[in-house]
């Protein structure tokens, strides 16, 4: 995995949530930035909607339910792209 | 008012058993133990709100082999009130389907006065509750009868999952089978309640009546257009967590529906289901696999199973809130690995 500094806010940002939120008290192994998150077991149908939840008020975005999709979805690089596309990156 | 009980809050002292624990002998009421067996064995879940030394009453309840009849007790110097709240977020069971138990009218006041969702019954009532409605469900399910051990299996599963250092870990050690069988003609209530029941993992959110699901069981060659999801693991048995209906046309294989359980929600269940009812579709030589979706306004996460495991939506022109999904070859996801499906 790449060293924090090397990585963009969004990463880090969606990282934290990932932490926090699925991942148990004594986990202590976040997944790589391309990992498949589904794969991996961190998110599953119902964790995706919490997560789009999260990234929707976050970022101040709608996400409609077409763009819900691996490409834009299953990893944490995959979502930092697509929402590159969708906001202004400072 | 009449609203089902789906658990039940016992006092100890002279409810459960005759004395004060903490200054006599006691002797716990063989009446009252049949109550709770009875209740237990409807699907009705019992647990403890009572003052006292916890260490002691507990191990006076293991004595009498008693203790893992109770959820989540609660045995403490707090208000009665702050115990049921706590019973009731543990369990996840709101105000309004608990009941309260208790010898002493203060306790009983105080209850009606601080959650007067909570119904309350006097002690001496005890041996009278079974015959009451509120503790008395139309049908008993598979299901209903194991409640009680799938609330223990499932906190032991949130106690095991604290150990991994990672989800995917976890996940394979728990050890998940799934079978996916033509539904039996005994499965019907359990199919029922999960269509009543599910929401958010509910393709189409319609509900049929018992007599509608015969006539689709019926006309099925062998029950093969109904089928039910059975799932276990290490810690025990989930029962039936998933129900799918299809039907086949020529070269064409439909799902209509698929609800599944929220209790199996986060462990890639609904995937594993999905993909397998198709993989069989395509073993049996199925070209076109087709799966039907209603927006309900709650259901986004099988909007969203259709999307990420392969499928291509196409709307309905006529009505916005239907669409029309299509397996891609070579796209589709696969079972999660830590799934064996049997």
């Amino acid at each position: 995995m790449l060293k924090e500094k090397q990585m963009t806010d969004i990463e880090k940002n969606l990282l934290a949530y990932i932490q926090k939120e699925c991942l148990s008290k004594n986990s202590d192994s976040l997944p790589g930035l391309d990992d498949d998150l589904f794969d991996a077991g961190i998110v599953d149908s119902a964790g995706l909607i919490s997560f789009l939840a999260f990234i929707e008020k976050e970022y101040h975005i709608n996400i409609p339910d077409e763009d819900l999709l691996p490409e834009n979805f299953k990893s944490i690089s995959a979502i930092t792209n697509y929402l590159s596309s969708r906001i202004y990156v400072r | 008012m009449n609203r089902l009980r789906k658990c039940l809050v016992w006092d100890l002292d002279n409810t459960l058993w005759d004395g004060v624990l903490l200054e006599e002998p006691v002797s716990v009421k063989p009446e009252v133990v049949d109550v709770i067996k009875e209740l237990d064995s409807r699907g009705i879940l019992n647990s403890i709100a009572s003052r006292g030394d916890e260490r002691l009453s507990l191990s006076n309840l293991e004595k009498n082999n008693l203790k893992e009849l109770f959820l989540v007790p609660q045995i403490n110097w707090q208000p009665k009130s702050q115990s049921i709240l706590k019973i009731s977020s543990e369990l996840n069971i709101s105000l309004d389907a608990i009941a309260f138990i208790d010898d002493d009218e203060f306790e009983l006041e105080q209850i009606s006065y601080m959650l007067p969702d909570v119904l309350t019954f006097h002690a001496e009532d005890a041996k009278n509750l079974p015959t009451y409605p509120d503790f008395s469900p139309l049908e008993i399910t598979a299901e209903a009868k194991e409640r009680r051990k799938l609330y223990q299996a499932e906190m032991q599963r949130k106690t095991a999952e604290e150990n991994f250092k990672s989800r995917k870990e976890f996940l394979i050690s728990c050890r998940m089978k799934l079978t996916i069988r033509p539904m039996k003609e005994d499965d019907i209530t359990r199919v029922l309640e999960l269509m009543t029941r599910t929401h958010q993992l509910n393709t189409t959110g319609i509900i049929l009546t018992k007599d509608e699901i015969k006539n689709i069981y019926q006309q099925g060659a062998d029950g093969k257009n109904i089928y039910v999801a059975d799932l276990e693991d290490r810690f025990g048995w989930y029962g039936i967590v998933g129900v799918a209906m299809c039907e086949a046309d020529k070269v064409l294989w439909r799902l209509n529906y698929l609800a599944i359980s929220c209790r199996v929600m986060g462990r890639g269940i609904e995937k594993a289901i999905l993909i397998t009812l198709v993989e069989k579709a395509i073993q049996n030589d199925f070209k076109s696999i087709e799966a039907e979706f209603i927006d309900t306004g709650k259901n986004k996460m099988m909007r969203g199973l259709y999307q990420m495991s392969g499928f291509v939506g196409e709307k309905n022109e006529s009505n916005s809130d239907r669409i029309k999904f299509y397996a891609v070859k070579n796209k589709l996801a696969r079972v999660p690995e830590w799934v064996q499906v049997l």
